[in-house]
């Protein structure tokens, strides 16, 4: 058995978050069963429980990337990637969670982008787990106003920056940097934003690891969202 | 007909303890955030308060606390329907029963029918004045 106080690795932090974030999706297909067998039509219940599953396996798929990638990271190589096309597809990824917490979706590329050096699989798979912790996290907001969360890109002094982006209470610099601290330590690090473990987001953190590349906090016009930043490719993009 | 306060920050688990609780002949009241249950309680004046304690922005322990201490809401049976599991809420039974915590389900395993017992039995229950 594991000694108390010995520090997880980056691994078993990010095992930690995905489990209890995990408890959620099947919690939600447990009571919705239970509710469709007290009930003589159950259609409205099985067409949740079946996003639900969906939504849990894709963020399994994404976790299960992410380490992938970091085990292959010596002999990883990037390739020019579509970022409106990548942008796109995890729009359409999203849009079934989108729907359930009644969340509309925007996509916002200002500008003309070339290919950026990433890995196509990868950088769905962030954005769509990015993605997920935003719509729950606005769905749990206070704010009764119109829930959006918008997946931009924008051009930096550095590369390409492309991320979601919303109008979230309680997303900042310093709960973004406590988050970073409470990280495999609390059941809720993103404390403020999600009442859940957020793992989303640190399985995006680690597949934007594996593309070296980083996740930070980053606005986009009047939105916060988190983001990172590529570097444009001068080859013609495989999409 | 009783009223029931439910503060439960995901939309779709709240869909299915209302629905259940509905089904049982309970009016619910839900909010995903413990402020605005907190604003919403004289309004309402709820015979149970059922609720989460990981809540995104204010703690659920806090909600307690200051539930707690009008006059008016000392009386209230609450039952806590949470994902932390009750040896980790950091709390001993007497605190919880100071705080009129009638009963503490841990939410992966507690059924709808076991909630809708549960809430039926605290409040047939009389909290000590």
């Amino acid at each position: 058995m594991k000694q108390r106080g010995v520090i997880a690795t980056d691994n078993e932090r990010l095992l930690m978050a995905l489990a209890n974030q995990m408890k959620l999706p099947l919690m939600q297909i447990a009571r919705l069963a239970e509710l469709a067998n007290l009930q003589s039509s159950a259609t409205a219940e099985l067409a949740t429980i079946t996003f639900t599953a969906d939504t849990a396996l894709r963020l399994i798929d994404s976790y299960l990337l992410g380490a992938q990638l970091m085990r292959e990271q010596q002999t990883l190589d990037l390739e020019p990637v579509s970022l409106s096309a990548v942008m796109y597809e995890a729009v359409q990824q999203l849009q079934p969670v989108a729907n359930q917490y009644q969340c509309e979706l925007e996509l916002s590329l200002g500008g003309k982008y070339g290919p950026v050096m990433a890995h196509r699989a990868g950088l769905t798979a962030a954005l769509t787990s990015l993605g997920q912790v935003f719509i729950e996290a606005q769905s749990q907001s206070e704010t009764s106003g119109k829930h959006v969360l918008t997946l931009a890109a924008h051009r930096s002094q550095k590369g390409i920056v492309a991320g979601v982006f919303a109008n979230v209470d309680g997303l900042g610099a310093t709960m973004y940097r406590r988050a970073g601290a409470l990280y495999g330590r609390a059941r809720q690090p993103l404390t403020g934003l999600s009442a859940n473990s957020g793992a989303g987001v640190f399985v995006a953190d680690s597949l934007f690891s594996a593309m070296a590349s980083q996740l930070k906090l980053s606005h986009h016009h009047k939105l916060v969202g988190l983001a990172a930043t590529f570097i444009p490719s001068n080859q013609m993009s495989l999409v | 007909m009783s009223t029931i306060l439910y503060i439960e920050p995901d939309a779709i688990l709240a869909k299915t303890y209302i629905a259940a609780l509905e089904r049982a002949g309970y009016t619910v009241k839900h909010y995903k955030h413990a402020a605005a249950a907190m604003l919403a309680a004289d309004a309402h004046k709820p015979d149970l308060v059922i609720m989460e304690l990981q809540l995104a922005g204010h703690n659920g322990v806090d909600f307690l606390y200051e539930f707690r201490s009008y006059s008016e809401w000392q009386r209230v049976p609450i039952i806590i329907v949470s994902v932390v599991p009750p040896y980790e809420a950091g709390f001993s039974p007497d605190v919880w029963q100071q705080l009129g915590v009638t009963r503490y389900f841990y939410k992966q395993h507690t059924s709808l029918a076991a909630l809708v017992d549960g809430s039926r039995k605290a409040m047939a229950a009389t909290i000590p004045a």
